[in-house]
């Protein structure tokens, strides 16, 4: 029962990274119908960068400002120079020109870093543990579930709250009728791009000193973050949280039950769910 | 898309290839070249002919090869009944995941391919004490008898790979110029209307999801016999992207798309694995750009240039 209620605790805890990991995505598929296979990649970039600015000034803070923003310029370059092309093409043109990004930047991260994983320290301050009634939690990993936290936070109140979120919202709704009201649909999807590279820029650098880098993590991430936000409904905030945290329980808890069995199920859920209810979970029919 | 007639230029022009491919490269790389256009052929015809896109080919060419991996080296299959069984086998499996996956479309169906390709790797990692799990399957026989002949030297195998993706392009070509392909295209450009004909949808996309799946592990088949191992890689994610890649580049519009595709792809990693290890991003800008500028992939290039070329004729 103890071991149990640790692996509950963990799997939250990979459920909040997973979530952050899946919010971006999700975000840009709701917002313009777009599948961006290359979202691993943002997620890798991010966690190298994370390796590099650690190694260099050894500051996790620097890491967590630096990566998600350069992520993001990442993201809005390559949605100016080469997604918005493709915006008036079927959706296979979508998803094989995002994929071909994918291979591309996995490619330059493996010039630039080689093809051998490597460690990221625990910052300093968090290497320890902390307490929790009768668990033992490293502090790292409850650190990732506090930002984690305040970031879904964040994003709920933008995406409820504010004008842009009004705009997202009522772009997923018709981006047609939003541009006829005078906005800038252009530039709301530049901000979407940028908004989603830089979150999953932010997962990228948390994840990286819980499991190293290593260039391949993007193809891994990118198929959990389909799960998510296919589980918990594509296109929706809240189904990229509930999925994440879903996602991240069954994992965690199946690793001790039967561990090569952990992803044979998650991929059996995403087609079960696929099948049974095509809006997610949480989605809306 | 091809004019819709078979036999036809293209099928004189992918013959004359196979016939002179061995004497230009070595008889080993041209049977890489083989079996993998008849690996890309698989999602040349379900993307060009139906419209489906398909990342989880590489499930089925899995399939097709720890099957004959398990035929040759456990039950003592001969060289023919084994390519027979598992070309049918697969195609049985796909028949049935595709019944399955025909329920949805667009970007559902791209993620069902995914799950379903996932799902395979990770049985087949499961299942270790059948499928030898990361250590593949070892011990295939390496010399084999076929109409009296013996398949053991590299120019053997070469002759064997081609005959199979011979008579593979030739089905498919027949295929799409058939009622059936005609039906195929219907759906590729209007599933709605062709619904509204009357035509059942899901069992076309059954039927063809069928065969491509047959393909693949008919290409899958042939892997395991030429390389007298079943790799692991096999049943990986990563096979059914190269083999979406491979189609991409060389063009859905026509199957002899899947053969410049594999061969494109294949010496290109072969002439740069040695110079240049991190080849790979060159194929990913090829494909960007095709995206982009050529959606028709190399082979329309060729296509778009004779068009050129009579015009100049016609002008002359």
């Amino acid at each position: 029962m103890q071991l149990f209620l640790f692996q509950v605790l963990n799997g939250l805890g990979i459920g909040m990274i997973y979530f952050l990991l899946s919010v971006g995505l999700t975000l840009i598929f709701g917002l313009m119908r777009f599948v961006n296979f290359a979202h691993g990649a943002f997620y890798l970039v991010a966690a190298y960068l994370a390796f590099a600015i650690v190694g260099l000034t050894g500051s996790m803070v620097l890491a967590l400002v630096i990566a998600p923003l350069a992520v993001a310029i990442l993201a809005v370059a390559t949605e100016r120079l080469l997604l918005r092309h493709t915006y008036r093409m079927p959706h296979e043109a979508q998803i094989l020109i995002t994929f071909a990004i994918a291979l591309l930047i996995q490619e330059v991260v493996i010039m630039q870093f080689g093809p051998l994983g490597q460690n990221v320290p625990v910052p300093q301050a968090l290497s320890g543990v902390v307490f929790l009634g009768p668990f033992v939690y490293p502090a790292y990993r409850l650190a990732v579930v506090a930002v984690a936290a305040v970031v879904a936070v964040v994003l709920w109140i933008v995406v409820e709250k504010t004008k842009l979120g009004a705009v997202l919202r009522a772009g997923s709704e018709s981006a047609e009728m939003v541009a006829l009201l005078g906005i800038n649909v252009d530039r709301v999807f530049m901000a979407t791009f940028a908004l989603g590279g830089a979150l999953a820029g932010l997962a990228g650098v948390l994840a990286a000193p819980l499991r190293g880098v290593e260039p391949f993590m993007s193809a891994e991430a990118l198929g959990i973050a389909f799960v998510v936000v296919v589980v918990g409904g594509l296109g929706t905030l809240s189904g990229a949280l509930v999925g994440g945290l879903l996602i991240g329980l069954v994992q965690s808890i199946m690793s001790t039950l039967w561990p090569q069995g952990a992803h044979l199920m998650i991929y059996a859920a995403m087609a079960l769910v696929i099948l049974a209810r095509p809006t997610g979970l949480l989605g809306r029919t | 898309m091809d004019t819709p007639r078979f036999p036809n230029v293209t099928t004189l022009i992918v013959a004359a290839a196979m016939i002179v491919l061995p004497f230009v490269v070595p008889a080993t790389l041209a049977s890489q070249i083989a079996i993998f256009a008849t690996a890309a052929l698989s999602v040349t015809l379900l993307l060009g002919g139906a419209g489906l896109l398909s990342f989880g080919q590489g499930l089925y060419l899995g399939i097709g090869a720890y099957a004959s991996g398990l035929l040759l080296r456990d039950a003592g299959f001969a060289l023919l009944p084994t390519l027979l069984v598992a070309t049918a086998g697969t195609a049985a499996v796909a028949a049935v995941l595709g019944a399955v996956m025909v329920r949805r479309q667009g970007i559902y169906f791209v993620m069902l391919t995914l799950a379903f390709a996932q799902m395979g790797y990770f049985a087949m990692l499961a299942a270790k004490d059948v499928t030898g799990g990361e250590n593949g399957l070892s011990g295939l026989p390496r010399r084999f008898d076929l109409f009296g002949a013996t398949i053991a030297s590299p120019l053997s195998f070469y002759v064997l790979s081609a005959g199979v993706f011979g008579l593979a392009f030739l089905a498919v070509q027949r295929l799409l110029a058939s009622p059936f392909g005609s039906v195929l295209t219907a759906i590729r450009e209007n599933e709605g209307r062709s619904e509204a004909m009357g035509y059942n949808v899901r069992l076309y996309k059954i039927a063809v999801i069928a065969v491509a799946g047959g393909i693949a592990g008919l290409a899958g088949s042939l892997h395991a016999v030429f390389l007298g191992f079943v790799p692991p890689t096999d049943v990986d994610l990563e096979v059914g992207q190269r083999m979406l890649v491979m189609s991409i580049i060389g063009g859905v519009g026509s199957p002899g798309g899947a053969l410049v595709g594999s061969a494109f792809y294949t010496l290109v990693s072969e002439a740069l694995s040695e110079l240049w290890a991190r080849w790979m991003a060159l194929i990913a800008l090829v494909l960007i750009a095709l995206v982009l500028f050529l959606p028709g992939g190399l082979w329309s290039a060729g296509r778009h240039l004779t068009g050129l070329l009579r015009r100049r004729d016609a002008d002359g």
